[in-house]
């Protein structure tokens, strides 16, 4: 069938913020769906809050909506724009469940909007387990044996006829939020009550335990004329129990027969024929039992999803792209497979390699909380390698992570080498993020194949392939460098074994590996990902490197080419936002003339599209595996400045091995990293910054302190995303703080910074081309200084800060990019404090808020970065004079991830744990900052009681949040202290006593839903004090709750503008005329 | 290898290597390790696409004088099933891997591949580029190879290639056929595992066995034939003699041209009885109705090509394994008021999918004949269906082993032609989806076929 021309524009909706269990890999399906839709001249209307996503950029849409995916807003996008039709399958859980609400509520109806890709029955029979599990039985296909619950005790007797364990899913949640595995009845009591409150359906699916079953997905698409195709099956190494998302996981199949899985697809076919998906990606996800191949269905999505994106990224099918031309009418056999031009998009991909997918945790930042791996998502991110073998595949993954590792080994000051046998063998059984690396140990120590698997549910197949790399490594062991010839590197290599690690084992350094490595011959060899096996010609260069070595398939140098490397696997401090820097340089850079060519690992990401760059090498972000991608493409110049931290630590290596580099010199990164360096240069240009010290050890530090004076702010040198910050306010704090940080990085000295309490905090970023300075814009703050600034909300146009205020942070920044040479992109974060101007840092190279801002003024900074590092002025680029657009406010708000992570303490605080932002816009900076707390679904509380306690500082202040919340209608309610500061000020208000006191306690009414709004200030230690509690509680019951006084006005601010009337939305298009 | 890279893989579960060569006619030469039997075997090299399913491949009798190269990288990973096995024993010269898996894992595993292929003689070689290789056979050609595991030099051995005998002209489906005629009803050999019952026999069916798979011996039975099974070469009057409901001509090895004795046997038999042919049967129907057969460069052998029912219009992906193919264009002159007025053969027959017609041709011999399956990647037939006497085939293999099992319908359609039914290729790939597997009771099944 041809493309539908009934339909003229359609309204796509996108995922929202980044969060745990929806990440960027919908912005890289969603931007893959606006393209097509554009291309087949569709009006394309968007809505996503997520303004570091490409999918917002003003040029992938006719009209952009960066407002809240909530029923409301996107209603008001319909009346505005009135679409003809609504694609809403690839903006995962959340642009699903908003359509259907609009669908459910008639507001579609009314407004002649079709839903496209997708009708509502079909979504509830593929969601609601009971409608679902009806179809499977007319099916005759198994589903493991169940029960609803809608109450604790409903669960109990369901429980009883099961058995324990009983696997708990309550119904509608996104990622499986608020599921969990119970192993008795205390358990099942404590899961289910939490279900039952976050499931919007009150409900919770009480099943059968299939843990330690082996579990697959697949991966289907459908057209609407019936025609089906598995894209690509996936096998998970860790064994039912483990969300699939916290998984390790292999494609293709690894140990089914061709009869088992032809039977699992057949079986996949029919679920989504009798589901009737008409058209579009689904996932269908089985359990087998690993002794009988008993095989049941363990659930089916109607929609892209995370998997989907991995699989089109390890097959080269484009899911999201098919499923765009599925939506409009096309059929699969009218598609053409991109890869080969010549065959249809009506085939299944044949792969001749093999795709591990290894998660990224971030349970460091989260402490207290359980890192157990359950049924419920926790990983931030995710890598992807491809190897010819599951051995070579694995070790790239595994040294993708960036988590330390070089491979799959450990190294003498890894954690697991310091466990006794027994410990490490007991640690084996529970499925953790460090439980691969205890298995390597495991080996490494003498246990076999057959008893890991014993101990860990692993398939013997994965356990065999890990227990062979491990007895080559220990053959290494007793290796010296220059016994091995070429045949042994190349063993070695074949194992997935990597220099860094050959290094390690024969007591040798990496870059003399690398040199006798290819002295003696054994270069490796770049292969093609082509959908088809090699058995047809294709021209698409997305390659991946293995010592399967006879021939390389990297074309020959035709023009000047630039290699960009990526950001790597999302982690909390580096996000999607690198990943769009990377994007835009591509593009920019493709527009120069060069040859593009993208490095990456990250398989949610629009960089890691086999369209974004003319050539694609899907590698880990190491040195070895960075220059073997250089030595085969030939760049004339590598862009290390934009994929955040991760090519920031190769920048050095990678010069002083000779590369061309694009942009601002390492050794200006150098320059602004080095405190001492950059003090001397700010003392050089007379700029005013903290008075800070570098200390190594404890004496150090106290003395330095002393010099400072307190209060401290504390960090590693070296870190990411603030990781093992902390503020200290006395020398008791310190002592604590700084043997903290030696377990946290242990060869790294100390940073003790003036911490300039109460000041107020801004993020600058500007281009710079050597000669002339331009400031994208200028973001403030809105918690005071001492909350990362990834975690705290801010506003473009600051709000606050007078003009002089604000010229002077531009020329700072002047005079400091111009001072550090920077060529392309700086960040400088300022402080103001009593009306003087202190820079806290310089980072030469692209921020976090790079796409706020772009998206927030219209200038693509992260492009003209681009376009300057290849030599480019700033005079020609034609830019606007002043980044604020009169009369709008754009906020970013942060996401944070505490209901995740039971146990971890829900506070804002120096180290940055948000995972994803938002971004409100509207004509008052109160309006604005409300939309982005719709768009995180926070509804701010309308009335009821607000619950107050702060500390010492900032009991001053807290009499006019009192005073404003009492004018709103609420009653208020504080802890003596507190309570005694608002009777002071003549506010009336009830006194509670502390937490554990009684029984009328706070937390009893935060449960009964009496408090609908918390403000609790810390105390600035991170003992488990009241403070804690309550914000758990807080958390838990979905209460608005602020830490810090700046945020609670905000919030105050945001309620009265809510209040005020009907906010409206605007297309970012429209803002620009 | 060298001592210290055997010293590497000592503990692994690698056996100690033995060095291996592989040639190509053309003079390329690859250094492997053996990973199945002693000596040298010589065959035409072809590559296959399937991700599983190697047992299938190894005991398909269609290699017979082939030595096939596995895409996927990784082989042996779930060991061997002889439930499994295509036939008893391989009929392939050679298997080149790029890593062979010795420590299997599945329940139904009964032994390691490489041990399997020792036992039945089948030399094979690990540790080549094997992509690589498969770059080189797409684009130089099928052609004459060899593997030897006993350290002959390279151009002594490239040498023995060049004077090993070629495939073309020469009768492999005698080598792999039956002795003789077999009755076996209903108790075919077959695979317990995930399969539905047989539905009751309730026609009688003679297969030609050219070198016959189990599964499609297999699905024959379970959509309710009572089968025996004739020699490639059995007279058509012997076989007419039983008066069996249907005939059905089988997969096998090798040029269609070299098996005269079974095309003329189909040429009596056409028109008399209703009949049915997958792969070679259909390029002996073809034959029989005076068709061209070509050779195709490097064949199709995979389990992921797509074949569009120009009947339905919907796409089957499909199992295929052939190295030559008839033309439709050379069974006679379009008729065009049946082929939506077109009088103009298509060399690529995907222009027929685009118009959405299934062409027929007025056939000398035996009357008006449909094309009824495209292949959609090359526009090569894929099936036909003659019009004036009962008798349809397909090019590629409904009975999958390995491959997706989109095209089981045509078995039910063989059972429909036998009743007589008009449509009886109309059926909705859906409706039969899941016809012959079973999801339930899948523990007693799984304890059965243990035992088997």
């Amino acid at each position: 069938m041809p493309k539908r021309d009934d339909i003229k524009s359609i309204l796509v909706i996108g995922s929202g913020p980044i969060v745990i269990g929806q990440a960027c890999e919908f912005d890289y399906s969603g931007a893959q769906a606006c393209k097509v839709l554009r291309e087949e001249g569709y009006r394309v209307i968007l809505v996503n809050s997520n303004p570091a996503t490409i999918m917002t950029d003003p040029e992938l849409a006719d009209a952009t909506y960066v407002e809240p995916i909530t029923p409301e807003f996107v209603e008001k996008v319909i009346a505005k724009e009135r679409p003809d039709a609504c694609l809403p399958t690839l903006g995962g859980q959340t642009g699903l469940n908003t359509a259907i609400a609009l669908a459910k509520s008639g507001v579609l109806e009314r407004y002649g909007v079709e839903l496209i890709g997708c009708d509502v029955d079909v979504i509830e029979r593929g969601e609601d387990r009971k409608l679902f599990n009806e179809c499977m039985a007319d099916l005759g296909i198994e589903v493991s044996r169940a029960g609803y619950a809608y109450s604790v005790d409903d669960a109990r007797a369901i429980a009883a006829d099961l058995g324990f364990p009983v696997v708990l899913r309550p119904s509608f949640t996104m990622g499986g939020a608020g599921g969990g595995i119970a192993r008795d009845e205390d358990e099942l009591v404590r899961i289910v009550s939490q279900g039952l409150e976050l499931s919007p359906a009150g409900e919770v699916l009480v099943e059968e335990s299939i843990e330690g079953w082996k579990e697959y997905e697949m991966e289907v698409m459908r057209d609407a004329a019936g025609n089906g195709i598995v894209v690509c099956s996936i096998e998970n190494l860790d064994p039912m129990g483990v969300h699939t998302g916290d998984s390790i996981t292999v494609a293709p199949a690894q140990t089914l027969t061709d009869l088992e899985y032809q039977r699992m697809r057949a079986a996949s076919l029919a679920v989504l024929e009798r589901v009737g998906v008409a058209t579009g990606g689904s996932n269908v996800q089985f359990a087998v039992h690993p002794e009988t191949g008993r095989m049941v269905i363990i659930e089916m999505n109607p929609r892209v999803s995370r998997s989907s994106a991995l699989a089109s990224k390890a097959t080269g099918f484009p899911i999201a792209k098919a499923a765009a031309r599925l939506a409009v009418g096309y059929t699969l056999d009218e598609i053409m497979n991109d890869m080969t031009g010549t065959t249809p998009a009506c085939f299944e991909p044949s792969i001749d390699y093999c795709v591990v997918k290894a998660p990224r945790f971030a349970f460091e930042k989260f402490q207290g909380a359980d890192d157990t791996l359950t049924t419920r998502m926790k990983a931030v991110g995710e890598v992807m390698a491809v190897g010819r073998t599951f051995e070579e595949a694995l070790g790239k993954a595994l040294r993708s992570l960036e988590c330390g590792r070089v491979g799959f080994s450990g190294s003498a000051g890894d954690d697991e080498v310091a466990l006794t046998d027994e410990e490490l063998f007991e640690a084996l059984s529970r499925p953790t993020a460090e439980r691969i690396f205890l298995a390597a140990e495991a080996l490494r120590r003498g246990m076999g194949a057959g008893e890991l698997h014993e101990h860990t549910g692993i398939d013997p197949f994965f356990c065999a392939r890990m227990a062979d790399i491990v007895v080559v490594q220990e053959a290494l062991r007793t290796c010296k460098l220059e016994d091995l010839d070429a045949d042994a590197f190349l063993t070695a290599k074949r194992y997935g074994i990597s220099d860094a690690e050959i290094a390690r084992f024969t007591g040798a350094d990496e870059r003399t590996v690398r040199a006798c490595r290819k002295i003696v011959g054994v270069r490796p060899a770049f292969k093609t990902v082509d959908t088809c096996a090699a058995e047809f010609p294709t021209k698409t260069a997305y390659h991946y490197k293995t010592y399967d070595n006879a021939e390389s398939e990297v074309a020959p140098k035709e023009r000047p080419r630039a290699l960009i490397l990526g950001a790597g696997p999302n982690r909390i401090g580096q996000g999607i936002e690198f990943d769009y820097c990377c994007v835009h340089a591509s593009y920019a850079l493709a527009d120069a003339g060069y040859e593009t060519i993208m490095v990456n690992c990250n398989p949610e990401t629009v960089s890691t599209d086999y369209d974004t760059s003319d050539m694609l090498f899907f590698e880990p972000l190491t040195f070895e595996d960075v220059m073997d991608v250089v030595e085969a493409a030939d760049p004339d110049g590598v862009v290390v400045t934009l994929g955040g931290q991760t090519p920031l630590k190769l920048a050095r290596a990678l010069e002083a091995a000779g590369v061309p580099m694009l942009g601002t010199a390492p050794d200006a990164i150098d320059l602004a990293e080095d405190r001492d360096r950059f003090a001397a240069l700010l003392d050089e240009l007379g700029v005013a910054y903290p008075p800070s010290a570098m200390a190594s050890g404890l004496d150090e530090a106290r003395e330095a302190a002393a010099a400072i004076g307190y209060p401290l702010l504390v960090r590693p040198s070296y870190v990411l995303g603030g990781r093992g910050m902390g503020i200290v306010y006395d020398e008791a704090g310190l002592a604590r703080y700084v043997a903290e940080a030696a377990s946290v990085s242990p060869d790294h000295p100390v940073y003790l910074d003036k911490f300039l309490e109460g000041a107020v905090e801004c993020d600058l970023d500007a281009l710079c081309d050597g000669e002339e300075v331009y400031v994208g814009g200028i973001l403030e703050h809105i918690e005071m200084a001492g909350i990362h600034s990834g975690d705290s909300a801010c506003c473009l146009p600051p709000f606050s800060l007078s003009a002089a205020v604000q010229a002077e942070m531009s020329a700072i920044a002047r005079r400091i990019a111009l001072a550090l040479g920077v060529r392309g992109l700086v960040n400088i974060q300022f402080a103001v404090k009593d009306g003087v101007v202190y820079v806290i840092e310089a980072n030469p190279r692209a921020s976090r808020t790079v796409p706020f801002i772009s998206k927030a003024t219209g200038v693509p900074l992260a492009k003209l970065a681009a376009r300057i590092m290849a030599g480019e002025r700033l005079a020609d680029l034609d830019l606007p004079d002043t980044f604020a657009r009169p009369g709008r406010f754009f906020v970013k708000e942060a996401v944070m991830p505490f209901g995740r992570f039971p146990g971890a303490d829900a506070l804002l605080g120096p180290e940055m744990r948000s995972t994803g932002e938002v971004m409100g816009i509207a004509g008052s900076f109160p309006a604005a900052y409300v939309k982005t707390q719709l768009a995180i679904s926070y509804a701010l509380p309308q009335g009821g009681t607000a619950f107050l306690s702060v500390n010492d500082q900032d009991k001053r202040s807290v009499a006019f949040i009192a005073r404003e919340l009492a004018r709103l209608g609420f009653r208020l309610l504080a802890t003596e202290g507190t309570a005694a500061v608002l009777a002071a000020s003549g506010v009336p208000c009830e006194v509670t006593g502390k937490i554990h006191e009684g029984k009328s306690s706070v937390a009893d009414r935060i449960a009964d839903g009496e408090i609908t709004f918390m403000l609790n200030t810390p105390l600035g230690s991170v003992t488990r004090d009241d403070g804690y509690e309550l914000r758990h509680a807080a958390v838990r019951h979905g209460i608005t709750y602020a830490t810090t006084i700046a945020g609670a006005q905000a919030m105050i601010a945001g309620m009265e503008a809510a209040r005020g009337g009907a906010l409206s939305v605007c297309s970012l298009q429209d803002m620009g005329e | 290898m060298s001592k210290v890279s055997d010293y590497l893989l000592a503990n692994t579960s690698k056996p100690p290597a033995r060095r291996a060569l592989l040639a190509l006619e053309d003079g390329t030469v690859f250094e492997g390790v053996a990973c199945g039997a002693e000596g040298e075997a010589f065959g035409e090299i072809c590559f296959n696409t399937s991700m599983e399913g190697y047992l299938e491949i190894v005991t398909d009798p269609s290699y017979a004088g082939q030595i096939v190269v596995l895409t996927y990288p990784q082989v042996g990973n779930y060991g061997v099933n002889l439930e499994d096995a295509q036939a008893e024993h391989p009929a392939l010269r050679g298997l080149v891997v790029r890593d062979m898996c010795a420590t299997p894992s599945s329940w139904r595993s009964q032994e390691a591949l490489g041990d399997y292929l020792i036992r039945e003689g089948v030399v094979a070689v690990e540790g080549i580029d094997t992509r690589a290789l498969v770059r080189h056979i797409r684009d130089h050609g099928a052609q004459r190879a060899g593997i030897i595991t006993t350290g002959e030099d390279a151009a002594a051995f490239l040498e023995k290639v060049r004077t090993s005998p070629d495939l073309v002209g020469v009768n492999l489906a005698r080598e792999v056929s039956c002795s003789g005629i077999r009755r076996l009803g209903t108790s075919v050999p077959t695979r317990l595992f995930g399969l539905a019952e047989p539905r009751p026999a309730r026609r009688t069916v003679v297969v030609y066995d050219c070198g016959a798979k189990r599964s499609i011996l297999r699905d024959l039975a379970r959509s309710g034939c009572s089968i025996t099974t004739v020699p490639w070469n059995t007279p058509a009057e012997t076989v007419l003699s039983m008066n069996p409901d249907g005939v059905f001509f089988s997969n096998g090895p090798g040029d269609p041209d070299a098996v005269g004795e079974t095309y003329e046997q189909v040429g009596k038999i056409l028109g008399k009885v209703p009949v049915f042919g997958i792969c070679l049967g259909h390029q002996m129907m073809a034959k029989a109705a005076g068709g061209e057969i070509e050779k195709l460069k490097f064949g199709h052998h995979g389990g992921n090509h797509p074949v569009q029912n120009l009947l339905t219009g919907r796409v089957e992906v499909t199992a295929q394994n052939h190295g030559f193919c008839p033309r439709f264009q050379s069974l006679g002159a379009l008729v065009p008021e049946l082929s939506g007025g077109f009088d103009n053969h298509e060399e690529d027959l995907r222009a027929w999918a685009r118009r959405g017609i299934a062409p027929v041709v007025d056939n000398e011999r035996f009357g008006r004949i449909r094309l009824t399956h495209v292949n959609l990647d090359d526009g090569t037939a894929e099936g036909f269906a003659f019009l004036d006497i009962p008798a349809f085939s397909v090019q590629y293999h409904p009975e999958a082993a390995p491959g997706p099992t989109d095209a089981h319908y045509l078995f039910t359609a063989f059972a429909r032609l036998m009743a007589g039914d008009a449509d009886y290729l109309d059926i909705d790939i859906a409706a039969d989806r899941l016809d012959g597997w079973s999801f339930a009771d899948a523990g007693a099944a799984a304890t059965e076929g243990k035992v088997a």
